[in-house]
């Protein structure tokens, strides 16, 4: 199979195109999807802005357990994580994998129970933080009857997902789908292992994991979360929609598969680097470092094969905004995907650790990369999916430049701040004591807080501009009715 | 700026004129570092050991973290030198991206732009005569995106080739120059944990 699949599945126009024998695709659900997703972007990501104004104005909180930062800051990875980022990628796998198969999705009542299921989840699952339930597991903090939940729905994910792919027209599985297919299985393993607890009540349970042992699986989880629903998730939805993008295959298929094992086989042991210095075993530290270092390899390999089929598709730019944020996108994954190795160096990590460097690395992928190829994915997937234009071509192009100063602002801010507070920590005065006290390190930190508000804000602002552009474009306009190419004969 | 064919005094103000003018001139890769990009790649690390030696490192808390002077002669000698691997670096990469995106190949040009493209952040480098960490990320983050922006509208027309391939050139630079600045600080900080600047209780 070559990706010329992926860009053989013309979608757009209102009138069905295809095989008037068929089922239509199951675009509608794929549409609420990503309206979701921008509705938990602008939550999510407005939450974060508050919580980065609290650091700057504690009283923000307003004496409130509901308000303050240790709830907020949940609700917040949470709803971007969960709310904006799971739903875009079951949106943009509900989309692509019909295309790359030929085939409508297999269950699609049961797509519209992930789809609905899924935006109830995320939804009680917030108000629940806010009450204060909470696991205590970063990135896992939701509680028991959640965790139950998000097990059931993936189930649910992976039947449609699975089940359409089995029904496929075309026999080779399209390298996009072989990432929504690691995303779906790793994560379930993942989640219901790292979920395992005793529940003593209904918002309260305890892990069945003990001392150094639950932080090796929180972390096995938490990476791999990392991995394979922020990397490799979304890596599923480049190799789908750039060569769409483009207009052109991805330029190395043979490289993305081997990147694809590659990176499959590497980045399931790197999450002991999050417990360098701590009391894990010294070789599980010294195994997850090197095997951090290896990754870098396919990493690399895919934003190769990404900028590669770009670079020869420079002319689609004079029409397409959308483009720029995937351009962005992949700088960005360049840079995350080498900082987060380098980070796992233990020399490196001793000064960075516990610092806002962490804080930094993880927004350069998490703005960088996961927002920007997100936007730009679906300011080419929502016209298409109504059978129309982008209202504003402006407003994407000035969204494009908010993007990029709100993403740089925050990590040169967090740089500096993380060097900074790495340095202090490790300071000692004449008689070899910490030379400066914790308070008046994190005193020292409040220009830098104010800088990340301001990125934060111009960040989120470009994201409210794209949803009133998307709401434009998509309003008084019913999704369009595409129907899978006719079969060939054999 | 006639009898300078980098002119790159002129881009600060006239950025349009200057890349054009560059785009125009005959140069030699080795007379443009020669006379301007080591002049230039000296000026931060010397700003940086004039206010380091008298005001110390201010990182926000009470006191300043003062370097001892064989220490920070490192410090500075090693700042020029990856100042210099950084503008030569660059300009490589650039050549060699050139074929990807119909550019010229020409490294004294792509030497010339860097220098270029990298004049904010030189005079922004003044801001090292008084080390407060939070004083140079507020010079340097407005003079960073100025850069950007010359690197954004100089490209194209310095090494010839059409916007839209010159925004994907730049673009890659900018990601190898990230790549580039988290390096430097992962090996600033590793040289730390190895005892060679600043003394840390590692």
């Amino acid at each position: 199979m070559t990706a010329a699949t992926a860009t053989a599945s013309t979608t757009g126009g209102t009138t069905p195109v295809g095989a008037a024998t068929d089922r239509p695709y199951e675009d509608r659900v794929v549409g609420v999807l990503v309206a979701c997703s921008m509705v938990w972007a602008i939550l999510g990501m407005a939450a974060g802005v508050h919580i980065a104004a609290e650091l700057v104005w504690p009283e923000l909180d307003f004496g409130q357990p509901w308000l303050s930062f240790g709830r907020l800051r949940s609700l917040h990875t949470n709803a971007v994580i969960f709310g904006f980022g799971v739903s875009a990628l079951m949106g943009t796998a509900f989309y692509s994998v019909q295309r790359t198969c030929h085939v409508p999705l297999f269950a699609p009542g049961l797509a519209w129970f992930c789809c609905a299921a899924w935006q109830v989840g995320v939804l009680a699952g917030g108000v629940s933080l806010l009450a204060g339930w909470n696991g205590g597991k970063e990135y896992a903090e939701l509680e028991w009857p959640f965790d139950i939940a998000i097990a059931v729905v993936w189930i649910a994910f992976a039947v449609v997902f699975f089940g359409t792919i089995a029904r496929r027209r075309i026999r080779p599985i399209y390298v996009s789908n072989w990432f929504y297919g690691a995303l779906i299985i790793v994560i379930a393993m993942l989640h219901v292992v790292n979920s395992l607890a005793l529940p003593v009540s209904l918002s309260k349970s305890y892990s069945l994991f003990a001392g150094a042992q639950d932080a090796i699986v929180q972390w096995w989880y938490g990476h791999n979360a990392v991995g394979f629903l922020l990397t490799g998730g979304f890596l599923g939805m480049l190799y789908y929609f750039l060569p769409k993008h483009a207009g052109r295959p991805i330029w190395s298929y043979r490289l993305s598969i081997v990147a694809f094992w590659a990176f499959t086989y590497s980045y399931i042991w790197a999450g002991p680097h999050h417990l360098h210095y701590s009391a894990i075993p010294e070789w599980v530290q010294s195994l997850g470092m090197v095997m951090s270092l290896i990754l870098l390899a396919p990493s690399w390999a895919t934003m190769i094969n990404g900028i590669m089929t770009v670079s020869g598709a420079w002319r689609t730019l004079r029409t397409d905004p959308a483009l720029k944020f995937i351009v962005l996108s992949l700088a960005f994954y360049g840079l995350a995907t080498f900082e987060g190795p380098m980070m796992s160096i233990k020399s490196v990590n001793v000064v960075s650790h516990f610092t806002d460097w962490t804080v930094g690395h993880v927004h350069s992928g998490a703005l960088g990369w996961n927002a920007m190829i997100t936007f730009g994915t679906f300011y080419f997937l929502v016209p298409r999916l109504m059978g129309t234009t982008l209202h504003s071509t402006r407003l994407a192009n000035i969204h494009f430049w908010l993007a990029l100063a709100g993403t740089m602002l925050y990590i040169l801010a967090m740089w500096g701040a993380g060097v900074s507070q790495g340095l202090l920590w490790l300071s000692l005065d004449e008689f070899g004591e910490p030379a400066f006290s914790f308070t008046d390190i994190m005193a020292s930190m409040g220009p830098y807080n104010a800088l990340r508000l301001l990125a934060g804000a111009v960040f989120l602002a470009g994201a409210v501009l794209m949803a009133v552009n998307l709401y434009l474009t998509v309003r008084h306009r019913r999704t369009a009715v595409v129907l899978p190419p006719i079969p060939r004969e054999a | 700026m006639t009898s300078s064919p980098v002119p790159l005094l002129r881009a600060l103000h006239a950025p349009a004129d200057a890349f054009r003018r560059l785009a125009e001139a005959k140069l030699d890769a080795v007379a443009v570092f020669l006379r301007y990009i080591l002049w230039m790649a000296l000026v931060p690390p010397l700003f940086a050991a004039i206010g380091t030696a008298n005001f110390g490192w201010r990182l926000g808390a009470r006191e300043p973290l003062f370097v001892a002077p064989d220490e920070l002669a490192l410090v500075v000698i090693g700042y020029f030198f990856v100042l210099l691997a950084g503008f030569v670096g660059t300009a490589g990469a650039a050549r060699w991206m050139a074929a990807t995106y119909g550019a010229r190949d020409n490294f004294g040009h792509g030497l010339a732009l860097i220098g270029i493209v990298a004049m904010p952040l030189v005079v922004g480098s003044a801001a090292h005569l008084f080390p407060h960490v939070f004083l140079n990320v507020l010079v340097l983050i407005p003079a960073l995106i100025w850069s950007m922006y010359l690197l954004y509208t100089g490209l194209p027309v310095v090494l010839a080739t059409t916007p839209e391939r010159g925004m994907l050139m730049a673009s890659s630079l900018i990601g190898l120059l990230l790549v580039g600045a988290v390096s430097t600080l992962g090996l600033t900080v590793a040289l730390w944990t190895m005892s060679i600047g600043p003394a840390i209780a590692v």
